[in-house]
């Protein structure tokens, strides 16, 4: 028998408790900031260039601590977990940073395998999966190269397969189609459609591309002088409810 | 697939610089120790040398008084030989001062006995002028006291020289040893980060950088200490090519200790870039989260 995925206090993935972030002596880059996102849902992170997209993301990645205020991944409060505990709790995180993040002596296969093979797993027990999540990003052909011999693009999608692996609880990804042409940042946002639908996968998305964020229903929240506000959705259901309005005027 | 590649990238120019210089420091730490202690061996003979052999004067003793006096001197632990000199042996060492003609036969002379100790015997002196004075002798005990106290003053202050060199040295090696690992390691800072955020524990990261400085330390080291060995045989061989009377030089035998300086050298240099890897990682982490 499997025990259930979510221990009793899984009913929050994500809980920022008036979290406020500073770097060094400036003034506050986040503050006072609340959010809650449910296991399972979907959302996006907006915000113009330096409103603090990337550092509320690397709270919620535990890269860094917070100022003031707490973070709290399913249910667990981090500021008092050991570090032992923190590592067990980013395991169940997958990243896209903004930058990749790509070993470049390593080859994508490799690079793609590497938080596998941080948990201890025989190469044999996933070479198939890897394989078959890089072709599915359309680099089957590539998987043996490293990434400064790969495009913008591709080493993104390198990024993106590493960040979805192991199949994460929760899925943070910053500007993931910063680098490639619409069509594939369709596939891609299909991608993470995809998980958040079929495991439940909580999805975080931070990007300024608001043609990325209308192709989905989903809540957005955006970063203004250092505040969270939630926006009404672009999506299409949006759009559709903005028409009624218009045809009722 | 081919075998796996390991996380940490091999080939660097930053880890062949650090091979250099722990191998260069290695070098000179271990001559240095080989050096030290020869000199210390040298030492050692040297003032066995001196202090093996004294001579007791006897002022007031007649000839047979003087042979009661050595056999008491023979029969006491440490002395292999003492031997009653001659008239004609305290003419020759007097001929110097008094000319070839010999002293006046009215003039008293003391009886001088020539001792000489077993080897390893250090500084019998003490316990002869006891034993002397117990048995009731006026004497003199001559330890070649002046000169045997300028060599041993000579050779304190050298051996205090060969060690405080040798422990400069090996702190030395073993500062620049963890300065170089820091800075290897801070280049691969983002190595740490990626492996972090993908939740490898501290102690595996540390494990990854411990094992990689550990074997670069250890084989650095052990070449540096093999050219330290190559370096001391070559002047063993010079200094026996040349005939040099091998008594009064350094002793340059390679023994027990040697081969466990050599041994250790590269063990050290080793932990020293293991412990530097461990203590560099394991901070830099602690200072993200
Ligand atoms: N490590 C850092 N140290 C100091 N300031 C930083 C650091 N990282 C980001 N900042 C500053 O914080 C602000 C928000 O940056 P960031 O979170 O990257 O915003 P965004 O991702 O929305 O573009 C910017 O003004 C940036 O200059
Ligand atoms: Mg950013």
């Amino acid at each position: 028998m499997t025990l259930p995925r979510h221990d009793l206090f899984d009913d929050v993935a994500v809980r920022l408790d008036g979290v406020s972030l500073r770097y060094d002596t400036s003034e506050d880059i986040l503050s006072g900031i609340d959010l809650v996102l449910k296991p399972g849902s979907f959302s996006f992170l907006t915000g113009a260039s330096g409103a603090g997209k990337t550092s509320l993301l690397k709270l919620l990645y535990l890269a860094l601590k917070p100022t003031r205020g707490e973070v709290s991944l399913f249910g667990r409060p981090t500021s008092r977990l050991t570090r032992d505990q923190l590592s067990a709790l980013r395991r169940r995180v997958g990243v896209v940073f903004q930058e990749f993040r790509l070993l470049d002596h390593l080859t994508a296969y490799e690079n793609v395998a590497l938080p596998l093979r941080v948990l201890g797993r025989k190469e044999a027990s996933y070479r198939h999966d890897v394989e078959e999540l890089l072709a599915w990003v359309g680099l089957g052909e590539r998987m043996h190269s490293r990434p400064p011999t790969l495009s913008g693009g591709e080493q993104q999608r390198v990024a993106i397969a590493r960040a979805v692996v192991t199949q994460p609880d929760i899925l943070i990804a910053d500007e993931p189609t910063g680098n490639v042409d619409p069509e594939m940042g369709a596939r891609l946002m299909r991608l993470f459609l995809e998980l958040n639908k079929r495991r439940a996968t909580t999805v975080i998305i931070a990007t300024h591309d608001l043609g990325l964020v209308r192709q989905v229903d989903a809540p957005v929240f955006r970063l203004q002088h250092g505040l969270l506000v939630q926006d009404v959705e672009y999506g299409p259901a949006a759009r559709r409810r903005t028409d009624i309005v218009k045809t009722v005027d | 697939m081919a075998k796996e590649t390991p996380l940490l990238p091999v080939e660097d120019a930053r880890e062949m610089a650090l091979f250099f210089v722990v191998g260069a420091l290695c070098f000179l730490a271990a001559l240095a120790t080989l050096s030290a202690k020869s000199t210390y061996g040298a030492a050692r003979s040297w003032t066995a040398e001196v202090e093996g052999e004294l001579t007791v004067s006897l002022p007031d003793a007649d000839r047979r008084g003087a042979e009661e006096a050595r056999q008491l001197i023979e029969a006491t632990e440490g002395v292999r030989e003492a031997r009653l000199l001659s008239k004609q042996e305290i003419d020759a060492l007097l001929e110097p001062n008094f000319g070839s003609r010999g002293l006046p036969e009215s003039l008293p002379l003391p009886q001088l006995i020539a001792v000489t100790a077993e080897p390893d015997t250090q500084f019998m002196g003490p316990t002869l002028e006891r034993r002397l004075t117990e048995a009731g002798y006026a004497h003199a005990v001559d330890e070649h006291a002046d000169w045997a106290g300028d060599v041993r003053r000579m050779l304190a202050i050298a051996r205090l020289v060969a060690l405080t060199a040798v422990a400069l040295l090996a702190s030395t090696a073993v500062a620049v040893i963890a300065f170089a690992t820091h800075a290897a390691l801070l280049a691969r800072r983002d190595i740490v980060d990626v492996l972090h955020l993908a939740g490898a524990r501290d102690r595996y990261i540390a494990g990854l950088f411990e094992r990689r400085f550990w074997l670069l330390g250890l084989r650095a080291g052990a070449v540096g200490a093999l050219l330290a060995l190559g370096a001391a045989a070559a002047m063993i061989f010079g200094v026996h090519s040349s005939g040099a009377r091998s008594g009064l030089l350094p002793v340059l035998s390679l023994d027990i200790v040697d081969l466990l300086i050599l041994v250790l050298t590269p063990v050290i240099a080793g932990l020293a870039a293991r412990i530097a890897a461990r203590v560099t990682v394991i901070r830099s982490l602690k200072s993200v989260m």
